[in-house]
């Protein structure tokens, strides 16, 4: 892999080794009190090593200039003040804001769910407090053309997992089927038990699904040439841009997604075009691609893709509206959950794994052959699931963890209680972009537009 | 080795004459007479009275001091055998009175010595062993039990090969009976 | 008997400090949360970090240097702004009056204070009559004024801080010394057995 996405800078690394107490993966290396490198042949890029770093370029360590040269070396606008950490993410911003100037490019923007429900915090407000019309409003005023949202494609990947999960279960697939959305358990699994990725789910992350929407279906909407569209979205993960550069992200004919922004460079973005986010008053996500139910956004939090995706399939197999919308059997704030689901005459054994932390011995069952009475299993990389992930605002007191991703979950729960639809199959604009474009879930133009492969072990390495 | 001076818990009965005693040896037996605010009650020894044990606590002279080394002005020095604070130059940090795993050291206020913005001065307070008094200790000459005493260098080698002889007499006896029995 | 108040500070463990500075940090960030604008995340922080505590690397260990609130500090003494007074049993310097002569910063024998830029509102203040950084003492203040007590010992993945209460430490290991005195009673009976 030749681009950095998640590095710690050498002349600031205190050698602390508290990054290495989060890392699921052990990728970070060296002695005590020696700066760590990051293994790039195990790092999933999951951001959790950004997000525990306490060590600062500091005036006292490192004298008055260094803050200067550190900025600019890391390429971040000169309106950034905050403290920079040893470990962080790279960034892309500047092609952002280049693509927001060029006015021959048609600039289309999605975020993810998880990142309304923190935006707010780099602003002063309270954790965990929800700004999703003030964030639809300050994308607008960055200059984007379109403002649509990742909950709409949360919508749509429902619809395509589901109708997978069932065909699977229902024609003998492989099972369990695991998601697929989370770009650093795909990496991991790829990395470590690449034999085993057909359990996945062959449909792309909600990011990467949209993405080609932008510059195929979106492009016709708003009547412009695939080719000027910039296609950005905005996510709470380090691991996403990662995602938008495999090789085979590219299903529209161009790179589907042309860069990441984490939740905290939207957030630069947002005071470098000195917007006053605080005073915005709230606006709509653009319609078609912006509109979502309940189910997109629960994707944030651990156990929501499994919630969403069980309000669906029970429809789907039952034809009948499930009795409760609210699946508190899988919501998971961290470790592993299993629960069984009765979906008419089905009983579906379904697993919530929230932190990557606890794949390992769920995969050696696997390998064993322990899990071959479930059929879905949802992983998610970050602890308590996307609103923990590596790009959201990085808190300046640990001690402060808790309380911020318990606000993020329930920020996110409230918000799906009060949207008035809260299944993907009720989503208006899905159906219709169903009935215009797609045909039906699984079709021919989903398998070519939503649905991706894995390194196996045989085929060529991502 | 330094010498120090030992409480005996079994004898004492917690009267604390040895802590008044303590002042008087360093500030003179006028403080009776004068007004009490007027001088600082300073004992460098401290009862310690619980519901199972009264005995003072006071401090043992270590060969190798926490307190000495840790005083940033180095205050704190070895002189004929007496663990002894030059408050001179102290500072009132604290670093010995935290260092001291005895709690032998407090932090006492300098009656009439002023710092230089007008605040009471407050130095690091030990037991100096009465160097200056050519009787001795005066906690160990005025207890009324003789709970208290010194013990010099000469006190500990003796007693510790007076203790080894006893057990090197046992061992030999206890091996003297063995013998007997499997003849 | 005179009962003296004498005052708390806070000592690092080096067995247990890493050197990951989040003590610097926290430290930093409650005491600019009513002054400067700091929240919860990074985001919110427009001023550079001055913390009150510096951690320091020694061969083979590193720990976090603060003052230790002394009874004739000499930061105290030393200041003739009257900048540094003690509030509480706590030595504190005032940046209002502090005019960064760096006095106090030699005469304390820890290292314990750093001059650092003076902020307000969330911006650096600029010296009078140039563009110049205000820089003012920095040192630890047992985060007076600021709810829950000393950050640095509060957010400490490693539990390497603690607040030294000088006099109640010092009565419990008087208690302890007496246990230990009960101990060595029977040594120098006079009978050899």
């Amino acid at each position: 892999m030749s681009m950095t996405y998640v590095t710690i800078d050498k002349n600031i690394c205190t050698g602390c080794q508290e990054c290495t107490k989060v890392c699921p993966v052990d990728a970070i290396e060296g002695n005590p009190r020696e700066a760590q490198e990051i293994n790039t042949d195990k790092c999933v890029m999951c951001g959790q090593c950004v997000q525990k770093c306490k060590s600062y370029v500091s005036i006292v360590s490192h004298g008055n200039d260094a803050y200067e040269k550190v900025r600019k070396e890391r390429n971040l606008p000169e309106t950034v003040k905050e403290p920079l950490f040893a470990a962080y993410n790279v960034t892309h911003i500047n092609e952002v804001i280049e693509a927001l100037e060029d006015k021959s490019k048609f600039t289309m923007v999605q975020s993810a769910p998880a990142v309304r429900m923190a935006i707010a915090e780099e602003f002063g407000f309270p954790l965990g407090s929800l700004a999703d019309k003030k964030m639809a409003a300050a994308l607008r005023k960055v200059g984007f053309d379109k403002v649509y949202d990742t909950d709409f494609s949360a919508d749509l990947t429902i619809m395509e997992e589901g109708t997978e999960l069932i065909t699977r279960v229902t024609k003998g697939g492989v099972l369990p089927m695991f998601t697929s959305c989370c770009p650093a358990w795909v990496r991991f699994m790829e990395l470590n038990y690449p034999e085993m990725t057909d359990h996945l789910s062959s449909c792309k992350s909600p990011q990467q699904m949209l993405g080609p929407i932008f510059k195929t279906y979106g492009a016709q909407e708003s009547k412009i040439k695939p080719e000027n569209v910039f296609s950005v979205s905005v996510m709470p993960c380090t691991c996403k841009e990662y995602e938008c550069n495999r090789e085979e992200m590219k299903s529209s004919g161009f790179k589907d997604v042309d860069v990441v922004l984490t939740t905290r460079e939207l957030a630069y973005l947002i005071k470098y075009k000195g917007i006053d986010f605080a005073n915005l008053k709230d606006e709509e996500y653009d319609s078609p691609l912006g509109d979502y139910t309940g189910a997109g956004v629960i994707f944030g939090v651990g156990g929501g893709v499994m919630e969403a995706a069980l309000r669906t399939g029970y429809e789907l197999i039952t034809k009948k509206a499930i009795p409760d919308v609210n699946i508190l059997s899988v919501r998971n704030y961290s470790g592993i959950k299993t629960s069984l689901i009765q979906v008419g005459d089905l009983t579906l054994k379904v697993g919530v794994v929230t932190g990557l932390k606890n794949v390992k011995e769920v995969m050696e069952d696997l390998k064993a052959g322990k899990l071959n009475d479930y059929h879905f299993i949802e992983v998610m990389t970050c602890p308590s699931g996307c609103v923990s992930g590596g790009g959201q605002p990085k808190l300046l007191e640990d001690t402060d963890t808790f309380e911020a991703i318990d606000h993020r979950r329930n920020s996110t729960y409230k918000h799906d209680e009060n949207l008035p639809l809260r299944k993907s199959h009720d989503n208006p604009s899905i159906k219709k972009i169903y009935k215009d474009y797609f045909g039906e879930p699984n079709g021919e133009k989903s398998h070519h537009l939503l649905h991706t492969t894995y390194y196996n072990g045989k085929t060529k390495k991502k | 080795m330094n010498h120090f001076v030992k409480g005996n818990p079994d004898l004492c009965m917690g009267c604390r004459t040895c802590m008044i005693a303590c002042v008087v040896s360093h500030e003179g037996s006028h403080i009776f007479e004068i007004d009490p605010d007027s001088y600082s009650f300073n004992p460098r020894l401290h009862m310690v009275k619980t519901a199972t044990i009264s005995v003072p606590v006071q401090c043992k002279h270590c060969e190798d001091p926490a307190c000495k080394a840790v005083c940033p002005n180095d205050c704190i020095s070895i002189i004929d055998n007496v663990v002894t604070i030059n408050t001179t130059n102290c500072i009132g940090c604290k670093n010995c009175m935290n260092a001291c795993p005895f709690g032998a050291i407090d932090m006492t206020e300098v009656k009439c010595e002023y710092q230089a913005k007008g605040e009471k001065k407050i130095v690091a307070n030990k037991c100096d062993l009465c160097r200056e008094n050519p009787d001795g200790p005066a906690c160990v000459a005025v207890c009324p039990t003789e709970a208290l005493k010194v013990v010099s260098e000469e006190d500990l080698i003796n007693n510790v090969e007076k203790n080894r002889q006893n057990t090197a007499k046992e061992l030999n006896e206890a091996s003297l009976k063995a013998e007997k029995v499997c003849k | 008997m005179e009962e003296l108040r004498l005052g708390k500070y806070v000592v690092g463990d080096t067995s247990k400090c890493t050197g990951c500075k989040a003590c610097e940090v926290a430290c930093f960030a409650e005491h600019n949360k009513k002054t400067n604008g700091v929240g919860k995340t990074v985001g919110t922080v427009t001023i550079p970090v001055t913390p009150k505590l510096y951690v320091t690397k020694g061969d083979g260990f590193c720990v976090p240097i603060q003052c230790k609130h002394c009874e004739d500090a000499p930061c105290l003494n030393a200041c003739q702004k009257d900048a540094i007074c003690r509030i509480d049993h706590k030595v504190i310097v005032d940046v209002e009056k502090c005019i960064g002569c760096k006095d106090c910063m030699m005469a304390c024998p820890f290292g314990a204070i750093s001059l650092l830029p003076l902020c307000k509102n969330g911006k650096v203040v600029a010296q009078v009559g140039c563009t110049d950084t205000q820089l003012s003492a920095s040192k630890c203040d047992l985060c007076q004024g600021i709810d829950g007590g000393p950050a640095c010992v509060r957010v400490c993945p490693n539990e390497a801080l603690r607040l030294v209460e000088p006099e109640k430490e010092r009565k419990e290991k008087n208690i302890k010394s007496a246990y230990s005195l009960s101990l060595t009673k029977s040594f120098g009976k006079e009978e050899l057995k």
